[in-house]
């Protein structure tokens, strides 16, 4: 039995998908969102999320320029997001099916967490190397 | 390997732990919330109470999935399209004179809706829904218009699901709601509850509207099943409304009211579960809403107070004829003649001339119903609706004509829309054939 676990980061994207909604179809997704978020944590397969406001500030360039986030506007908007403890990619991608806001607009979109930054990795595996090399070396001698 | 459990499985293992929505409270607090705001913005800002409401809805949306369903999801509503409103007032500086009013009245408004309701602010809210509904309903309105923004602004249906009920365009229903907000403004319509002479007519008004919406909701001919449902438990809801508060306490309204409870306490036995229709004869009586007969009744009764007998009074009349009635046979057809008799003379439609023909068949026999038919003043207005047709092709059939009563069925199979009204009418008409097969050999 397998009990290796990766973590998913679901974001969903898309910010003014709720319009043309009627308060009945709100209170469907509302209801529909919040049991799937319950039943994912009950499993143990999601630890937590949050909603994010539209409203921010983005930060750019070498003078740190900054600028209101025209968030609201577009489609591109990060509203919100899961933190998934989940077996591969497929369970995470099957989660993300189930979204209910799927049916009016809101895109998932489904990353894994890496374990550690792939660069740096990099670098340490080659420390290592070098290490081993070089304990070869002083074996030798 | 995947060692998760399959997502369809665990569902009926998860249980509750969902706190539950009342049916339709989005909806319901939609129609209070448009109503009080339109209060505090006025009627000529109608739209933008809408926008509040739904920004508030949206709000709803973008926590509760994420931190639950609040304890008092109604105050949660109220409270936050209140903050919406308070600062869209403050960043747009709106209503300049009149904002220190509106803010002071928005924060008392926040300290009365506070956990649990105060009646005071019940009642408030019960007004401003009928000051809504009158202004809605105002005469210098399109009637189609009417509906449609009283649907859309009291009932919290969106554009949508009013195309689908009206069996139109969404586009048609977003222009009939813009040109309706319009006409409000240009005109100045008061967002008042009528009061003095004007009331009489304003309330009939209203009740032509009322009476539309239930009748769109009631009529077997078009759309979606769920959708008329809510039509016409919308309709009642209003209709009570309106006859609880005193200016609506006239015996036409309740009339009104009786005929809508009447009705509607039938109106999910029409159909079997396989959809097809189910005649009158047919239905399971067993099944009847009786707690909405027993309200139909009683209005019905406070109905009979005044001196003026209206459409409403003979039609809740019929339909309780029909809900009093222990099976088919034993109805008081000669009393529903009756009240269709009086109804022709105020309601010059061939369809009621329709109906009283099937009353007249039940008194005095299939010959007098087609008789009655043939003498229907308008007929050829009827020439494309089914119901002519099916209801000569009964008569006939009683009368042993199988060969015409076939031709009729088939002419009535031609026009009917609805897939489940051709199959009773394919059904009717093999019957008719074989009978007229077997008296033939």
């Amino acid at each position: 039995m397998s009990t290796e676990k990766s973590d998913y980061l679901l974001l969903f994207r898309g910010t003014n998908w709720d319009k043309g909604m009627s308060p009945e179809q709100i209170q469907k997704v509302v209801t529909d969102w919040y049991a799937w978020f319950d039943r994912l944590k009950r499993e143990g397969r999601c630890s937590g999320g949050h909603p994010l406001q539209s409203s921010g500030k983005i930060v750019s360039g070498k003078n740190r320029a900054v600028a209101d986030g025209p968030f609201a506007e577009s489609k591109e908007t990060i509203g919100g997001y899961f933190y998934l403890h989940v077996a591969d990619e497929a369970e995470a991608v099957a989660i993300a099916q189930l979204c209910p806001g799927l049916d009016y607009g809101v895109v998932v979109e489904v990353r894994p967490v890496a374990e550690m930054c792939s660069v740096r990795e990099r670098a340490v595996t080659g420390g290592i190397m070098a290490k081993e090399i070089s304990l070869e070396t002083a074996g030798g001698r | 390997m995947n060692e998760f459990p399959n997502i369809e499985e665990s569902e009926s293992a998860s249980g509750g732990g969902i706190a539950q929505l009342a049916d339709h409270l989005f909806r319901h607090e939609a129609g209070k919330l448009v109503s009080v705001l339109t209060g505090i913005f006025g009627i000529d800002r109608l739209q933008l109470a809408e926008d509040v409401v739904q920004e508030a809805l949206v709000k709803a949306l973008q926590t509760w999935p994420y931190y639950g369903v609040p304890k008092n999801p109604a105050a949660w509503l109220t409270q936050t399209a209140k903050n919406l409103a308070l600062d869209l007032i403050r960043r747009e500086n709106l209503f300049s004179k009149k904002q220190p009013q509106i803010i002071a009245f928005i924060e008392q408004w926040a300290n009365e809706c506070s956990p649990d309701d105060s009646p005071a602010f019940d009642s408030e809210i019960r007004d401003r829904r009928l000051q809504l509904m009158f202004a809605c309903c105002h005469p210098l309105i399109p009637q189609e218009s009417q509906t449609a923004l009283a649907l859309k602004t009291l009932c919290g249906f969106s554009p949508a699901e009013i195309a689908t009920a009206f069996l139109t365009s969404e586009a048609a229903i977003a222009k009939r709601l813009v040109r309706a907000r319009q006409r409000i403004r240009e005109l100045n319509v008061p967002f008042e509850i009528p009061s003095g002479e004007e009331s009489a007519a304003r309330i009939d008004g209203v009740l032509q509207t009322l009476y539309l919406l239930f009748n769109e909701g009631y009529k077997a001919s078009s759309g979606d099943n769920l959708v008329r449902e809510e039509l016409c438990r919308e309709a009642i809801r209003l209709t009570t409304n309106l006859a609880a508060h005193p200016v609506g306490n006239h015996p036409r309204v309740h009339a009104l009211l009786a005929l809508m409870l009447l009705n509607g306490a039938r109106l999910h036995t029409r159909i079997d579960m396989a959809g097809n229709i189910l005649r009158l004869k047919e239905q399971d009586r067993s099944l009847w809403d009786r707690s909405m007969i027993a309200r139909g009744m009683f209005h019905l009764a406070h109905s009979a107070a005044g001196e003026a007998i209206t459409e409403y009074h003979l039609q809740a009349g019929i339909a309780a004829c029909h809900c009093t009635a222990l099976d088919y046979d034993s109805t008081d057809w000669p009393r529903i003649l009756c009240l269709y008799d009086r109804l022709v003379e105020l309601d010059g439609s061939p369809v009621v001339a329709l109906n009283r023909a099937v009353a007249m068949a039940q008194v005095h026999g299939p010959q007098a119903g087609i008789d009655a038919v043939e003498n229907i003043p308008n007929r050829d207005s009827l020439g494309t609706y089914y119901l002519l047709y099916a209801v000569q092709a009964e008569f006939e059939s009683q009368l042993n004509n199988h060969a015409t009563a076939a031709m009729h069925l088939r002419k009535a199979l031609e026009l009917a829309g609805l897939k489940s009204e051709q199959s009773l009418l394919s059904k009717r008409l093999r019957d008719c054939q074989e009978q007229d097969s077997c008296s033939r050999a």
